[in-house]
C-alpha cells in the first residue's frame, strides 16, 4: 500500500506539472492532478495508521 | 542510501515529547487564588496604558511581555512573607495580567474607525457617511470630534460591541476546548511555543521554594538580555519622543527595507530586514526544520520565482522600479499570491484532515491510555468538561450571534451567515489549531471570501462591510490550553478566573483608551508606526469596501482559479513528494509558510535557529538546551516588558502632563 500511495502521488505531481507546461495552466486539469494528489495521500496516511507500530524510529533535530 | 520511513504519527508523537519537557508526568490544582486575582487585576490594569501607548508608537502592544512584570512583583512578596507561589497561581497570574494589560486593545476599532471616517479616503471613496452608527459616530460628531469615548455617541458602537463580547465568549471557550481535545489529545501535536510560558512560570515558582534550579539562573539570563533589548529597540525610542518631535531610532522599526536594493538583479522581489531581533528568541524555540526551510524557501521565492519564472511569464505584471517593500506586496499579491495563497491554504486543510480522519476512524477499534496519540482519554483531576456541553454552549452562543448580526443588517440573506457559522467557522478554526500545534502561529487564511460572499448574495449595501460576520477562527486559542495543561493548572480554575475578571476589563479598557485618545490625535507624530501605516491602512480598507460597486473589483479580479488552483495542487505535490521521499512533514509546513514571503523577516529567527541548532544543542546537549530554551525566551520577554513598560510609562506622564511649546 506504500507503493500505491506513492505511484499515486508521483502520478499526480507529473499530471500537475504537465498542466501547467503543456496544458495552459487550465484550473480543471490542476484540480484533477489535485484529485490524484488527495487520493493519494488520504491513501499515505491511512496505510500509516493500519502500520503503526512497525516503525518506531526516532526523528533527529536535523533532519 | 534510502531513508528510513519515519511515520507522522512517530514524528508529532517525539516532537509533543521534546516539547514537554518534565515527560507529561504533572498532578493538576487550581491556581485561581484571591491574592492572585487581586494581584492580576492590580498590576494589569497599572500597565495597560503603556500597553496600549506602546501598540500605538511601535506597532507591538508588549500585552505579551508585561504580565512576567506582575509575576516578579508576586514572587518577591511571596519570598519576603516566607511563603511559596506555586506554578499553577503564577501561571493564572500571567494569564489574568495578559488579559487585564491586553483589555484596553479591544476597543482599538473604535480609535481606528474614528480616524477612517474622517480620512480623506473615506470622503474620495464615498463610504464616510455610509458607515453605519453601529460602527462608529457620525465624522462631524461631538464624539469624535472631542475624541471621546465617553460620549453618548458611542452608545450603540459600545454596547453592540459588548453583546457581541459576551456571545464570544461562550463560543471562544467551548470551540478553543474542543479543538485542543481534537489536537493535543488525540493527534498529540507538540504545540512548539507552549513551553515558553509554562516554564517560565515554573521557573519563577521555584524562586519562592527553599531550592533554586537551573531554572532561575536561565530565567535571569534572558532577562538581562530582554532588558538590554528593550531599551535599544523600545525604551530609546519612546524616551527621546517626550523631548523631540521626532523620536530617534536607533534600529529603523519596523524594518531597513532594501527592495530597491535588489530591484535590478530581482525585480518583483521583496527584502526588508525586520530590525524586531527579539525574534532569536523564537528561532531558538521553533523546530529548526521549520525555520530553515521556511527561510529557504522565502528566498528562493523572492530571488527565483518571482524574478525569473513570474516576473518574466508576465504573472508579475504591475511592478515597475523604485517601489518599497509595502507597495510591491501589495501588487504582486494582487497579480499572483493572493489567489496562490488562497489554494496554498486550503491545501492545508485538506492535509490535516488526511492526518486526522485516519486517526478518527480507528478510534473506535483502538484503546489506547491518556497521553497516547490516538487516544481522547483525558488525564485524571485536570478539570475536563463533557464534549457533549461544551457542543452545545458553541452552537447557543453562534445561534445567538447569528440573530444579532441579523438584526444589524436585517436584508442580508441568513443562509450566508448561518454557512459562515456553521461550515466555514469549524474547518477554519481546525486548520489553525493545526499550524498553532506544528508551527506556532497562524498559517490559514482565505482571501476575499466575504467579498466572494457578497457577490453571490447580490446584496449591494455597505453597511455588510462593517457587520462582524461569523467567520472565526478558535485554533490559535488552543495553545493556551496545552500551557494550562503543561503548568498543570485545572481547567475549571482558569474558566472560573476569566469569567470573574471580564466584567472588570470591560469597563476599565474604554476608559484607558479614552484617556491615551484624549492625550492626542491619533495618528500622529507622537505615534510614528500608525502615523506610517494606518494612511494605507485606509487606502486598503477603501478599496476593500468598495470593491464590488458597479459591479468592477479589482480585488476580485485579482483572484483567478487558474492560480488557486496552482496554490492547491503545487502544496499537496510538495506535501506528497516530501511524503515519497521519507522526509519529515515539518519540512511541508516551513515551506507552506515561505512561499511568496519576505525573507527578510525571517532572519532574526533563522540566526537563533542556527545559534541553537549548531553551538547550543552542542554546548547544552539536545535534551538540556529544549528545557532552557523555553525559559530563556521567557526571561526575555519579562525583560522586554519591565524596560518597555517602565519607559513607556515615563513618556505617558510626561505627555500627559508636559505642554510643548512648539
Amino acid at each position: 500500500m506504500e507503493k500505491l500511495a506513492s505511484i499515486i502521488i508521483i502520478f499526480g505531481t507529473i499530471l500537475w506539472l504537465v498542466s501547467v507546461l503543456f496544458l495552459g495552466g487550465s484550473w480543471q486539469w490542476q484540480m484533477f492532478a489535485a484529485l490524484i494528489l488527495t487520493i493519494g495521500i488520504f491513501t499515505a496516511h491511512f496505510w500509516e495508521e493500519l502500520s503503526e507500530g512497525r516503525n518506531k524510529k526516532t526523528p533527529k533535530d536535523d533532519t | 542510501m534510502a531513508r528510513e520511513r519515519i511515520s507522522q504519527a512517530d514524528e508529532w508523537q517525539t516532537w509533543a515529547q521534546r516539547y514537554d519537557i518534565e515527560g507529561g508526568t504533572r498532578t493538576f490544582e487550581s491556581g485561581l487564588t484571591v491574592k492572585v486575582f487581586f494581584g492580576a487585576l492590580f498590576v494589569g490594569l497599572l500597565m495597560m496604558p503603556g500597553s496600549i501607548y506602546l501598540s500605538y508608537v511601535s506597532g507591538q502592544s508588549g500585552a505579551a511581555a508585561a504580565p512576567w512584570v506582575a509575576v516578579i512583583l508576586f514572587t518577591e512578596l511571596a519570598r519576603r512573607s516566607f511563603t511559596t507561589a506555586r506554578r499553577q497561581e503564577l501561571y493564572m497570574l500571567l494569564s489574568l495580567t495578559g488579559a487585564a494589560v491586553g483589555s484596553g486593545m479591544q476597543y482599538r476599532s473604535f480609535i481606528w474607525y474614528a480616524y477612517f471616517v474622517n480620512t480623506p479616503q473615506a470622503v474620495s471613496y464615498e463610504i464616510a457617511d455610509k458607515i453605519p452608527a453601529w460602527v462608529v459616530p457620525a465624522g462631524d460628531s461631538v464624539g469624535v470630534l472631542s475624541r471621546s469615548l465617553l460620549h453618548p455617541d458611542w452608545l450603540l458602537p459600545i454596547g453592540i460591541y459588548l453583546a457581541t463580547k459576551l456571545l464570544g465568549t461562550l463560543r471562544f471557550v467551548s470551540g478553543q476546548y474542543i479543538l485542543f481535545r481534537l489536537t493535543a489529545d488525540l493527534e498529540r501535536l507538540p504545540y512548539p511555543m507552549a513551553p515558553i510560558t509554562a516554564q517560565g512560570a515554573t521557573a519563577l515558582a521555584e524562586t519562592t521554594g527553599k531550592q533554586e534550579t537551573w531554572r532561575w539562573q536561565v530565567f535571569s539570563i534572558g532577562s538581562m538580555a530582554g532588558l538590554l533589548w528593550g531599551f535599544i529597540y523600545i525604551g530609546v525610542p519612546a524616551l527621546t519622543g517626550v523631548m523631540m518631535s521626532t523620536p530617534i531610532q536607533i534600529l529603523k522599526i519596523p524594518w531597513i527595507d532594501f527592495t530597491q536594493s535588489i530591484e535590478g538583479f530581482a525585480p518583483t522581489g521583496v527584502f526588508a530586514l525586520r530590525t524586531d531581533f527579539s525574534q532569536m528568541l523564537i528561532g531558538f524555540v521553533l523546530p529548526f526544520p521549520v525555520v530553515m526551510s521556511e527561510f529557504v524557501t522565502a528566498m528562493l521565492s523572492q530571488f527565483v520565482v518571482n524574478p525569473h519564472i513570474l516576473y518574466r511569464n508576465e504573472i508579475l505584471h504591475q511592478w515597475h522600479p523604485g517601489l518599497d517593500v509595502r507597495a510591491v506586496g501589495l501588487f504582486n499579491g494582487l497579480d499572483f499570491y493572493r489567489s496562490y495563497d488562497m489554494g496554498k491554504n486550503f491545501s492545508l486543510g485538506l492535509v490535516g484532515m488526511a492526518a486526522s480522519i485516519p486517526m478518527i476512524f480507528k478510534l473506535r477499534s483502538s484503546k489506547k491510555e491518556a497521553g497516547q496519540r490516538g487516544s481522547l482519554a483525558t488525564p485524571p483531576n485536570r478539570g475536563d468538561f463533557p464534549l457533549w456541553l461544551m457542543g452545545i454552549l458553541w452552537l447557543i452562543g453562534m445561534a445567538g450571534f447569528v440573530w444579532l448580526i441579523h438584526w444589524m443588517v436585517p436584508n442580508f440573506p441568513l443562509s450566508f451567515l448561518l454557512g459562515f457559522a456553521f461550515l466555514y467557522t469549524p474547518i477554519n478554526s481546525y486548520i489553525t489549531a493545526r499550524t498553532f500545534g506544528v508551527l506556532g502561529r497562524d498559517l490559514f487564511e482565505i482571501p476575499y471570501l466575504h467579498e466572494i460572499t457578497f457577490i453571490l448574495s447580490r446584496y449591494e449595501e455597505i453597511d455588510i462591510w462593517f457587520a462582524p460576520l461569523p467567520d472565526e477562527d478558535y485554533g490559535a486559542g488552543t495553545q493556551g490550553w496545552r500551557v494550562l495543561e503543561l503548568t498543570g493548572t485545572t481547567f475549571t480554575s482558569n474558566l472560573a478566573a476569566t469569567l470573574l475578571i471580564m466584567p472588570i476589563l470591560i469597563i476599565s479598557g474604554i476608559l484607558v483608551q479614552h484617556f491615551i485618545w484624549q492625550i492626542a490625535p491619533i495618528p500622529s507624530a507622537q505615534y510614528p508606526f500608525v502615523q506610517m501605516m494606518w494612511p494605507i491602512n485606509a487606502t486598503h480598507e477603501c478599496l476593500m469596501k468598495t470593491s464590488l460597486r458597479d459591479g468592477n473589483s479589482e480585488m476580485l479580479q485579482a483572484i483567478r482559479g487558474d492560480y488557486v488552483a496552482a496554490g492547491f495542487t503545487s502544496s499537496l505535490a510538495i506535501y506528497g513528494l516530501l511524503w515519497v521521499f521519507r522526509y519529515p512533514s515539518m519540512w511541508f509546513y516551513g515551506i507552506i509558510g515561505g512561499i511568496g514571503a519576505d525573507p527578510g523577516s525571517m532572519v532574526a529567527r533563522l540566526l537563533g535557529a542556527i545559534i541553537g541548532r549548531f553551538y547550543m544543542i552542542k554546548r547544552f546537549g539536545l535534551k538540556r538546551w529544549f528545557m532552557f530554551n523555553p525559559v530563556l525566551a521567557a526571561g526575555f520577554a519579562c525583560g522586554v516588558g519591565l524596560v518597555g513598560m517602565g519607559t513607556v510609562a515615563i513618556a505617558l506622564v510626561s505627555k500627559a502632563v508636559i505642554v510643548k511649546p512648539f
